[in-house]
């Protein structure tokens, strides 16, 4: 077995099935079905191939730093997926199931082409010595089946809550999610040279390391980073409080709508 | 007040093109400069081991590693003390920005073959 294999697709379904499992108890609430997943998967996929299949001209873009910059950008574009899903489901608008279905559809996608590239560009490395390859593929496949685990784990027990929980509880967990996405953007740019790197905020490696089963567990979930820039965690903290605060924004307007219209119906003509 | 503040909206598209223009120059000369100024360090990769495998870097100073991936099979260069992660592909070189950091030793591997290809960072 090719513990390399297990470690690396382990660690890539985690990050992604945390994430969709949570968009699946969504999708299973308002009754959406797994159409929208199925296209997920697809696009996600094709577009996993595509980047892999250009990796090495990406990563030349602006100085080599491309694969940071479109890394983040993904990763920036799935916190802005989320918060409008958020927002939606916080919301009580009637139009929502489609616009709803297209934003799970696209974070999905966005989730696995981050996720699924690393793992194709891994495989690739064993194509033309095919005992390796079906070894790295089996050990992969146990890899994929502890992520799922997992997942599946994570969804149950969402759908689990009493009914009243369970919109709460979507709503910390993507914003939780969606906040770590953010952080490891920032991350990315950092690498990049394009944001300035200072000294670590504070160090949490003896507390947690990052390499540690439950370092990579918080990882997958909010980003763990122990040794974080000041950068990174404040917007961290910004990206994670945009959320409620933009749910609490949205619903005063919508009241202040509804209760402006209320008053212009009683107003005789 | 009010007034004020869109008076000065009236004019300000000019006055903000004109000022972001000096801003964006200004941040890339200094981009170009600090680039410049940055001390980089060559790492070859070469049948799934890291060459030099200890890589001195000196203390509170912004390094640019340009790692040279000569295998004809992908790496992932990672650190989770460095927090850096980058996949190199088989024949292409990539550009790694680290530090300033404080003195100390951070190792570094590569993810896909981690039994191998290791090193580490030596800050002095």
């Amino acid at each position: 077995m090719l513990l390399d294999a297990v470690i690396i697709v382990l660690r890539e379904t985690l990050e992604a099935g945390v994430l969709v499992s949570v968009l699946l108890t969504i999708a299973n609430q308002h009754q959406l079905g797994l159409r929208w997943l199925m296209l997920a998967f697809m696009g996600g996929l094709m577009g996993a191939v595509i980047y892999a299949r250009n990796m090495g001209l990406v990563s030349s873009w602006f100085e080599y730093v491309g694969q940071e910059v479109l890394n983040g950008l993904i990763q920036y574009s799935i916190y802005l997926c989320l918060l409008f899903i958020c927002l939606l489901v916080s919301s009580r608008l009637s139009i929502k199931s489609r616009v709803l279905m297209c934003l799970l559809t696209l974070t999905v996608a966005l989730a696995l082409i981050r996720e699924a590239t690393e793992i194709m560009i891994f495989f690739s490395g064993f194509i033309g010595n095919s005992d390796v390859l079906s070894k790295a593929v089996t050990s992969g496949f146990i890899g994929l089946m502890i992520g799922l685990s997992v997942g599946a784990l994570c969804y149950f027990s969402i759908m689990s809550l009493k009914r009243r929980w369970i919109r709460p509880t979507q709503i910390v967990v993507l914003a939780l999610v969606g906040a770590g996405m953010v952080a490891q953007a920032t991350q990315l740019l950092i690498q990049a040279d394009w944001l300035s790197s200072v000294a670590p905020l504070w160090d949490t490696r003896n507390i947690l390391p990052e390499a540690s089963i439950p370092g990579q567990l918080a990882y997958a979930i909010f980003g763990y980073e122990a040794t974080p820039t000041p950068l990174e965690a404040w917007l961290f903290l910004g990206a994670l409080l945009s959320i409620p605060l933009a749910i609490v924004l949205w619903r005063s307007v919508s009241n202040n709508n509804k209760s402006n219209s209320a008053v212009d119906q009683e107003i005789p003509q | 007040m009010a007034k004020r503040i869109r008076t000065w909206f009236k004019f300000s598209p000019s006055i903000s093109a004109v000022g972001t223009a000096v801003v964006g120059m200004t941040l890339l000369c200094l981009a170009t400069f600090a680039d410049a100024a940055t001390p980089v360090i060559n790492i070859e990769i070469k049948g799934h081991l890291f060459y030099p495998a200890e890589v001195l870097v000196p203390a509170n100073t912004k390094v640019k590693l340009l790692i040279h991936n000569t295998d004809s099979t992908p790496e992932e260069f990672e650190s989770y003390e460095l927090n850096r992660e980058k996949v190199i592909l088989g024949n292409t070189r990539a550009v790694v920005f680290i530090g300033p950091l404080a003195p100390g030793e951070y190792p570094f591997f590569g993810e896909f073959n981690m039994t191998t290809a290791l090193g580490k960072v030596v800050v002095n």
